[in-house]
């Protein structure tokens, strides 16, 4: 099946196109923050690459958050107009399970916490007992609540938990005595942003074990947060 | 040439489908104003979560009434607009443009606005006076034709439709302001406040944000005041001021026309003033037409197609995009 991988989710834009043997390209571009203008692009320049015409994509795989919300709104609108265009479904995968599945090749046996960066001081974060497993319900954290999740997790499990996300290392040291303890395991920079090609090897396996695709007008980014109302009087 | 339009600039996410930049033939709009009417205005973070939503079905009901299964050619608001809901729509048109293997063009909604009467009135004089009214812009363009513009004045503060909706709120009147007030308006005096009429004879540029201050002191001073009257007299400034600078402008310039723009233009009091001041013909576009749509940035697209090609895949909403006047 040919799969198109679409992440904005975080600071990274990347796209991936893959096929039944696993990703058969892949660009990414991490830090430009330029989501709606890298995307497109992105998204021609593999598919240039591995002389795929759009109309031979199957399903587009998108990364629907936690994360950035103008970021994750651009791959979704971006998914959902292929999509729509090719008369596709699109297969939700959210920013959690792609840190979970990171872990799960970095070769990691134990608890993975997949922690992404929500600003304002807080976090969006899961527990997966087994690494690649799907993750339990995201909840939001301050830095200190999270080291005291981590710890609960830790001791219950009788060994360490890997944090991995681009929020983890955000607040690396708000776990700096849940690190010392033995409790918590920081991932590295690799495990931060795992990019399209991670996301499209978790689209794949959920599409085997049966996840369905929904149709594009259905896919939803995950915010975890209510909107901020403030009226923006300017320039509208 | 079929072009599909898709508008997400502020809280309307509008699909279109236009033959020929002419030819209407669908023109869908989703308007989010039950979503912001408890804010009393539009709440960025809303509108965008609201577009992703409502996007997809849009621009299906719009293909559908169309009867088409593409287009030909893709077109998008890029700016100027809330960032936010630009991207979605911007995003979304860029996916339908890969996947057709269609043109890719990014519209200025302002630009649009200006081809909106062109999709109603098919014989209009040149040069035209075009005065576009909204909660986001207030601007007074001459108009030789599609593609050439001067900017004659623009709002230094507020928008017209932002003083609107400003003092409908301070009256406790809801939101949006501009058709309450219109309303409200008819059962007052209109001469019960002298309301200042900033700069009236003064250039081509307006300012409005004065005459909300002046209208919460006037009620501070007369509490009792129906508040029909003090709509009437608010909603009076505001449309000499717009009204007597658009004549002299027609007047200035010699145009052959009046054209009106912009969610404002529906007002009944500026439509009324607006024929009777001038002695050349006005064009008053429909309410559909005069609020933010995609027929209008899909008749923009068609011509910005022709004239200067299509927009590269990289195009990055702006904000704060200005219109670029060219004669
Ligand atoms: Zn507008």
């Amino acid at each position: 099946m040919t799969l198109l991988a679409i992440e904005t989710a975080a600071e990274l834009v990347g796209v991936a196109l893959a096929d039944d043997d696993g990703p058969r390209a892949a660009v990414w571009v991490r830090g430009s923050r330029r989501h709606a203008e890298s995307l497109a692009p992105a998204i021609t320049h593999v598919l240039e690459q591995t002389s795929t015409s759009l109309r031979d994509v199957e399903v587009v795989a998108v990364d629907v958050g936690p994360g950035l919300f103008t970021g994750l709104r651009v791959g979704v609108a971006t998914a959902q107009g292929i999509a729509q265009g090719l008369g596709i479904r699109v297969l939700e995968v959210t920013s959690l399970a792609v840190l979970s599945h990171a872990a799960a090749e970095g070769g990691w046996s134990g608890p993975v916490a997949a922690v992404v960066d929500a600003r304002r001081g807080e976090v969006f974060a899961a527990v997966t007992a087994r690494p690649g497993e799907q993750p339990g319900p995201a909840l939001r954290y301050r830095p200190d609540g999270l080291a005291r999740m981590l710890d609960a997790v830790a001791i219950e499990a009788g060994g360490p938990v890997l944090a991995v996300g681009n929020g983890a290392r955000r607040y690396a040291d708000d776990l700096a005595d849940a690190r010392r303890s033995g409790h918590v395991v920081l991932g590295g920079m690799a495990l931060a942003d795992p990019g399209p090609a991670a996301l499209a090897a978790v689209a794949a396996g959920r599409i085997a074990d049966g996840q369905a695709p929904v149709p594009p007008g259905e896919v939803r980014p995950v915010y975890l947060r209510e909107p901020d109302a403030r009226i923006n009087w300017v320039q509208r | 040439m079929i072009v599909l339009g898709i508008e997400t600039s502020c809280d309307e996410t509008a699909a279109s489908v236009v033959v020929d930049g002419t030819e209407v033939r669908s023109s869908v709009v989703s308007s989010q104003i039950d979503l912001h009417a408890k804010y009393g205005g539009v709440v960025p973070e809303i509108a965008s979560r609201a577009h992703v939503e409502r996007l997809t079905p849009v621009v299906t009901e719009a293909l559908a009434r169309a009867g088409v299964e593409r287009a030909d050619a893709v077109a998008a608001t890029y700016g100027p607009g809330l960032v936010g809901c630009l991207l979605v729509g911007l995003s979304g048109a860029k996916g339908l443009a890969m996947t057709w293997d269609a043109p890719f063009v990014g519209v200025n909604h302002l630009e649009g606005h200006l081809f909106a009467p062109l999709l109603e009135e098919q014989d209009l004089g040149w040069p035209l006076v075009v005065l576009l009214v909204s909660g986001g812009h207030t601007l007074l363009v001459e108009m030789r034709g599609p593609g050439r513009y001067r900017l004659l004045g623009q709002t230094i503060d507020d928008a017209a439709g932002e003083a609107f909706d400003k003092v409908a709120r301070y009256l406790g009147l809801g939101y949006p302001g501009g058709p309450v007030v219109d309303r409200i308006a008819r059962d007052g005096d209109p001469t019960s406040f002298a309301f200042p009429r900033a700069m009236r004879d003064d250039g081509y540029d307006f300012s409005f944000s004065g005459l909300k201050t002046a209208v919460v002191r006037a009620v501070e001073r007369r509490p009792d005041a129906a508040t029909a009257d003090v709509a009437a007299a608010f909603q009076a400034a505001v449309v000499d001021v717009l009204v007597t600078k658009a004549a002299r402008a027609v007047a200035e310039i010699g145009a052959r026309g009046l054209c009106l723009g912009g969610g404002v233009a529906a007002n009944s009091l500026l439509r009324h003033r607006a024929q009777e001041a001038v002695d050349v013909p006005t064009y008053l576009p429909s309410l559909a037409m005069c609020t933010d749509n995609a027929a209008m940035v899909a008749a923009a697209g068609t011509f910005r197609l022709g004239h200067d090609g299509p927009s590269p895949l990289a195009l990055a909403a702006d904000p704060n995009l200005f219109l670029e006047f060219r004669t």
